[in-house]
């Protein structure tokens, strides 16, 4: 026999679930054709499959679940199968033994049982895609549905997912009775429960109105208990307009504190996860919401005290609650990308200042209140006629920078890094809005960034470098103008990046400081363009150099954009783009540098590479030790020479006498000897060497990664024949 | 009945990818959340689908908690929280919290690098999971929430590695994590206080085995290092960042001081600074020794070792290099390695364990042709050596933490199955608990009893002492009182202070019985001859016979009526309160058995 007590599960090695669960591999491996099938089933490997469901090892029993799913599809996708009748008298034998069984399954007193079946079924609904499948539910959804009659209801979570798995199959078009199980199913769950299949239902694309108008009652009800709370006195009609809360909700609010935020962060999820979506409920109550998402807020931070006795109750349980203050925060940024009324914004900004300020808000907290912060910032509303801040913004800013000067001095790293990175998406986007330079300009927030260049969290470091970088590139990092020495400020940063470059021990703000100097060439910083050759140079003797490979990489990124002002962008054959002012944003080499470059000239273009030594950078990089550098100038290369190729140079008829030394050089390093300087190249020799190296190869060979040798069939059997004479102890010792 | 659950979802019977999920009094607590070094698909990391199944995640768990810095601890971490999802507390110790992020981003960028892999996570990534991190300090009880606290013991095995207790009320767990109960050249051993929980998690790594003395180890060590300086050969030592790098350091620092060594010793750019920087940091978390010594000199400031240039692997003579990554399957270490493998004169040491497919475990596996990119063939002709240096509890180090924390039950993880089998029946032998062993997601599920702590007040333990005698830890008592249950706590007080607190006015309440005596003779003189019975068979109570005609023993009242159907029947109707419940059943009995005829 080859299954049954008899086969596999007398065996001792069957005690191992690593056994079992190849076994179940290796059946699914088997089972793919019907003929296979009909041997397995024969063979009472069906039977097995069963036990296995309800195996000690979750592994074992979801896989086992899983094969019984292949096994019913393969057996029912025979030739030219219709919509099966319920009765299936004409289902194939093995597919009536796996369907009773979960019939039995879902009739069964045990929860464990009941589970199997409900997430056999979740998955026929959600892989299968036969016609079959609307006649099986026709057939099992009686009993599904008497699971409901049960109180309390069994494995609810595994319910939930089989109910919006056959709702998102093709059973509704043929079912209308699903609509009513799934309104049941919401009115007979706890609110808890009830939460994730509420959403399921309103993330569907076609669902019957009242169906969506429960759902969505459900997913508002615990913030519509926490508004009633609240409330100082009655109020316009809150979030369901008028209608009174749950008494269920307002139960499970109150009877304990983990009921209560468990229920409460789930309902702020939903609703946040829900909002962006184009089939969220219309109309979206914004303003209520708002209210809803504000009060949570001030309960949590005991800024509000409720005269009721249920919102006294509530806010006990919530205050100090950080888990709830992270999803409220969570759920307010989502809001924003809604209008709300004047008076809800204002409301909403100063919640957002009063959790900025507020010395209890921890670290995760500020994090979340400085990312909803700028949410609701960049949504906020322009000024008509004119592309600034609203002057309500205008004033939130105002009273927000003095807040984000005292974060940045924060003895935690974690809330330094938080304001900084606010601060640089802020930058980023409003760098331009007038309101937004005055009020930074007139704060001590850009000389507090540039001190945090020294922090002595490498991260904080990092973020200092990107958020410097990105005041610069807005001119907003000028200390008030001296008349004599203009830009002085300015130029110092680019001085203390190179120093960060050169000096940090730390990668990531070395790693910073290249992705600064990379978009400063690219949009044309005014330092960077009063001698991009120079700063080329500098910033490339310092990358060559560095121990990270991610720096090098972003080396060869600049170097990559270097290249594109001087030779024109990818694409283009011509090298004479150093003419074309379109392909040069303002203030970039071709404008900079017009007496350096006469239009077409590839040799004065190659004259300008060679000074600042992205050759020797390039050719060094492309034997590192590290794969990606290694391609990054791989492509660099092949771009340059099928730039430099078609347009021919008068110098590269007779070889430069260096070609020989270059070439001698360049194999020594392919051995890995990276001692010797390059030296001085001359272009008409770097054009030769870069003709007789095989850049395609080398890249076919570095896209494969680096360890496909090891991986290869042979290595593994030699690995496999080494394992004989290992001794055993090697074994254990990890770490 | 409340119950512990634990479910390993790595380093169940295995090695590697630890991640434990226990369920306690309702709190649900992720154990580290390690990465596989062996795979490099979905296997490298845990397989949470089984907590996403029950929701979201940072509903389902309270907290995540990481014992030490290794990746195959805490390398799934930032793929956990920041791309599975998961924006609950992560819980860590100070030098773990300071070093994880090293490490990850180290592993990152292998991966990447490497294996070109685009899908990982990013450095942004595990940024934003190490502001999820809250830090905790030794033997301090950090409160997750109202129920759930928890407490981080010393472990030793590397900087900051710490084992966990995790407890709900009376319910408790500990989780070791890696621990090592002997103390190293630069950590100290593992402790814990005699915490009698109700589980404990323990890793065994080295189950079956009682080690060698480390000395004899690090004599064998130093003698072939310094052979093969001698002969003007070169030494690859392939480590991690951190962690058993610097245990070698020192070792071989103080030997080149002893000796007067001139050979170089290098160590991979950048590192011993970073290292040194860290164990400055934390030198509360080393050993004695190098805490004591550190005023004087700082162990970690090394005089014989230099930080290593790439042009230095070319120079001829002898020298030590300390290269990453460990297993030589990237980076520097694999490059100076091809440089050096063919001379015979030279050593690599591998001082750790190398998964399959990495050319380290090629070359311990003592294979001398390796196939390398582009079809070269490269011929090892230099020495190839392993040594263990890992810092682990053996079995004996095990059975100790087991006898010092006196658990009810041990659950083994981070092993291979085999040596745990023997392990469990050692403890269940030795200690008479009972001990588990499951494989990945399998689940332990042990039932407890918990014990409920009840404050007496001290008017009722006055009243008690005032009764009798001194109180005895070892003689238990029985107390009466009145149990309060308000604020979560409850509270044993006298009845008339309970009736104070809670404003309520007293009820007496009485339990009443009929008991039916066949006498014919009038009520008045029933109740006399019951009386009489009464006062010659309780001697030491006192019997009263009221005018009315009742008699009453202490509160019980006895009053005779004659029986409404049958008049040669009197009904006795005996009341008491609760207080005498005793006398009122035992009373209630004797004169069921009648009364002694009249002589």
């Amino acid at each position: 026999m080859l299954f049954g007590e008899v086969g596999p599960l007398g065996g001792a090695a069957w005690t191992a679930p690593a056994v079992r669960s190849g076994w179940i591999q290796g059946l699914r491996t088997l089972a793919q054709h019907p003929s296979a099938l009909r041997f397995l089933a024969a063979c009472g490997a069906v039977d097995t499959i069963f036990s296995l469901q309800g195996d000690s090892s979750l592994f074992v029993a979801s896989a086992a679940g899983q094969l019984l799913v292949h096994i019913l599809d393969l057996a029912m996708r025979g030739p030219a199968r219709g919509r099966c009748s319920p009765q299936a008298c004409d289902w194939p034998a093995c597919a009536q033994k796996i369907v009773c069984h979960i019939e039995d399954s879902l009739c069964s007193i045990a929860t464990p049982q009941v589970t199997q079946a409900l997430n056999v079924l979740t998955t026929v609904f959600g892989h299968c895609r036969g016609l079959w499948t609307q006649g099986l539910w026709v057939r099992l959804s009686p009993l599904v549905a008497r699971l409901l009659e049960k109180d309390p209801v069994p494995a609810s979570h595994s319910l939930v997912d089989l109910l919006l798995s056959v709702a998102r199959s093709s059973v509704p078009s043929s079912d209308r009775g699903l609509w009513e199980t799934l309104a049941q199913t919401l009115s007979h769950l706890s609110p808890t429960q009830a939460g994730p299949l509420a959403l399921g239902i309103l993330k569907l694309q076609d669902c019957p109105q009242a169906l969506r108008t429960q759902a969505f009652g459900i997913l508002l009800q615990p913030l519509a208990c926490v508004l009633e709370a609240a409330a100082q006195a009655p109020g316009p009609p809150g979030l369901l307009g008028g209608a009174a809360g749950d008494p269920m909700t307002a139960d499970t609010l109150l009877c304990s504190k983990s009921a209560c935020v468990g229920l409460l962060c789930c309902a702020l999820t939903h609703l946040g996860l829900l909002q962006p979506l184009p089939q969220r409920p219309s109309p979206w109550p914004q303003a209520p919401l708002l209210g809803a998402a504000v009060t949570v807020l001030r309960l949590c931070s005991g800024s509000v005290a409720p005269t009721s006795d249920v919102g006294g109750r509530l806010c006990a349980i919530l205050v100090g609650c950080g888990r709830v203050q992270r999803a409220a925060l969570d759920f307010l940024g989502a809001l924003s990308q809604g209008a709300g009324p004047q008076e809800s914004v204002t409301q909403v900004f100063s919640v957002l200042l009063e959790y900025l300020m507020s010395p209890e808000s921890s670290s995760m907290v500020l994090k979340k209140a400085f990312q909803a912060t700028l949410r609701w910032l960049l949504s906020s509303p322009k000024t008509p006629g004119c592309c600034d801040l609203d002057p309500r913004t205008q004033l939130f800013l105002r009273e927000l920078l003095p807040v984000l000067q005292k974060r940045l001095c924060s003895p935690c790293w974690e809330v330094r890094d938080s304001g900084l990175e606010f601060l640089t998406q802020m930058t980023r986007h409003c760098g331009g809005q007038a309101g937004f330079r005055q009020a930074l300009l007139a704060s001590e927030v850009p000389e507090l960034t540039k001190q945090l260049l020294q922090d002595p969290e490498s991260y904080v470091r990092a973020s200092a470098v990107t958020a410097t970088g990105q005041l610069s590139s807005w001119a907003l990092l000028a200390a008030p103008a001296s008349p004599e020495r203009p830009g002085a400020q300015q130029k110092s940063l680019l001085v203390e990046l190179l120093h960060v470059l050169c000096a940090d021990s730390e990668g990531f703000p070395r790693r910073a400081v290249m992705q600064v100097f990379t978009e400063w060439l690219r949009d044309g910083h005014a330092d960077v363009a009063e001698d991009p050759e120079r700063f080329v140079a500098r910033v490339l003797q310092a990358a060559s150099r560095d121990p990270d490979w991610e720096v090098r990489a972003q080396g060869l990124e600049l170097a990559l954009v270097f290249l594109g002002q001087l030779l024109g962008p990818r694409g283009s054959h011509c090298p004479c783009a150093v003419a074309l002012p379109e392909t040069a944003p303002p203030g970039t080499l071709a404008q900079a540098l017009p007496e350096a470059a006469p239009p077409g000239t590839l040799a004065q273009a190659l004259q300008v590479l060679c000074r600042v030594q992205l050759f020797e950078f390039a050719f060094r990089a492309l034997f590192d030790c590290d794969r990606p550098v290694a391609q990054k100038s791989c492509d660099l290369l092949l771009f340059l020479r099928a730039k430099a190729a078609p347009c021919g140079s008068p110098q590269e008829a007779g070889d430069s006498p260096n070609v020989a030394s270059v070439e001698a050089t360049l194999q020594r390093w392919q051995a890995g000897e990276q001692g010797q300087p390059l030296g001085y190249l001359e272009p008409g020799a770097v054009m030769a060497v870069l003709r007789s190296i095989d850049l395609e190869g080398l890249r076919d060979t570095l896209a494969e990664s680096s360890d496909h040798v090891e991986k290869s069939p042979q290595s593994l059997l030699q690995d496999m024949l080494a394992a004989v004479g290992v001794l055993g102890e090697n074994e254990a010792d990890c770490y | 009945m409340p119950e512990i659950r634990v479910t390993p979802l790595g380093a169940g019977q295995d090695v590697g990818r630890s991640c434990i999920l226990v369920s306690i009094a309702g709190k649900n607590v992720m154990l580290d959340c390690g990465m596989h070094m062996g795979f490099s698909d979905d296997r490298r990391f845990p397989d949470f689908s089984y907590i996403t199944r029950s929701g979201r995640l940072t509903d389902f768990l309270d907290c995540v908690i990481i014992s030490h810095f290794h990746l195959d601890h805490c390398g799934a971490l930032p793929y956990f929280s920041e791309m599975v999802g998961y924006d609950g507390p992560i819980y860590m110790t100070q030098p773990t919290q300071a070093i994880c992020p090293i490490l990850l981003e180290d592993y990152r960028k292998i991966a990447v690098d490497k294996k070109g892999e685009a899908n990982f996570f990013t450095s942004q990534m595990i940024k934003d999971c190490m502001k999820k991190v809250v830090a905790v300090h030794l033997h301090q009880t950090v409160q997750v929430d109202d129920e759930l606290e928890i407490k981080a013991y010393y472990a030793g095995h590397v900087l900051g590695a710490a084992m966990f207790q995790i407890k709900v009320g009376s319910e408790s767990v500990v989780y070791t994590g890696d621990y090592n109960m002997t103390p190293d050249r630069h950590l100290g051993a593992a402790w814990i206080d005699k915490c009698r929980p109700n589980l404990l998690i323990t890793e065994s790594t080295y189950a079956t085995t009682i080690r060698d003395s480390k000395r004899c180890r690090e004599r064998d060590f130093l003698k072939k290092v310094h052979e093969t300086v001698e002969r003007g050969g070169k030494v690859l030592i392939p480590v991690f960042a951190l962690g058993r790098a610097q245990e070698l350091c020192i070792l071989l620092e103080t030997f080149w001081e002893r000796m007067d060594l001139k050979a170089p010793i290098y160590f991979s750019t950048g590192l011993t600074e970073k290292a040194n920087h860290y164990y400055k940091l934390f030198i509360p978390w080393t050993n004695q020794k190098i805490r004591k010594t550190f005023v004087q000199r700082n162990m970690f400031e090394f005089k014989h070792i230099k930080a290593f240039d790439r042009a230095f692997a070319d120079s001829p003579g002898p020298m030590v290099v300390f290269a990453t990554p460990g297993m030589l399957h990237a980076g520097q270490s694999l490059q100076i390695f091809r440089k050096w493998a063919g001379n015979e004169k030279n050593m690599v040491i591998m001082p750790g364990y190398c998964v399959q497919g990495t050319v380290g475990h090629k070359i311990l596996s003592g294979q001398r042709k390796l196939e390398m990119e582009g079809r070269q063939v490269l011929e090892v002709k230099m020495q190839v050596e392993y040594m263990s240096f890992s810092a682990h509890a053996d079995a004996k180090g095990i059975m100790q933490l087991v006898g010092q924390a006196e658990p009810e039950n041990v659950l083994l993880v981070h092993g291979e199955a085999k040596k745990m089998e023997f392990l469990k029946q050692k403890i269940e032998q030795e200690f008479r608990v009972s001990c588990y062993m499951p494989a990945n997601g399998e689940t332990v599920t042990l039932p407890t009893s918990p014990s409920i702590p009840v404050g007496v007040s001290l008017g009722l333990l006055k009243r008690e002492m005032a009764q009798g005698l001194l109180p005895d830890a070892k003689k238990p008592r029985l107390l009466h009182g009145t149990l309060i249950m308000k604020d979560s706590n409850f509270r044993l007080v006298s009845s008339e202070q309970a009736l104070k607190e809670l404003g309520l006015a007293e009820h007496q309440l009485r339990f009443t019985c009929r008991v039916h005596l066949h006498d014919t003779r009038k009520e008045q003189e029933t109740a006399v001859r019951v009386y009489s019975h009464l006062k010659s068979v309780l001697k030491d109570h006192c019997v009263q016979h009221l005018p009315d005609g009742s008699v009453t023993v202490e509160s019980i009242l006895i009053q005779a009526a004659a029986h409404s159907e049958d008049p040669g029947t009197k009904v006795l109707l005996v009341s008491w309160t609760y207080q005498d419940e005793e006398l009122g059943s035992y009373l209630t009995s004797l004169l069921k058995k009648g009364l002694p005829q009249a002589s």
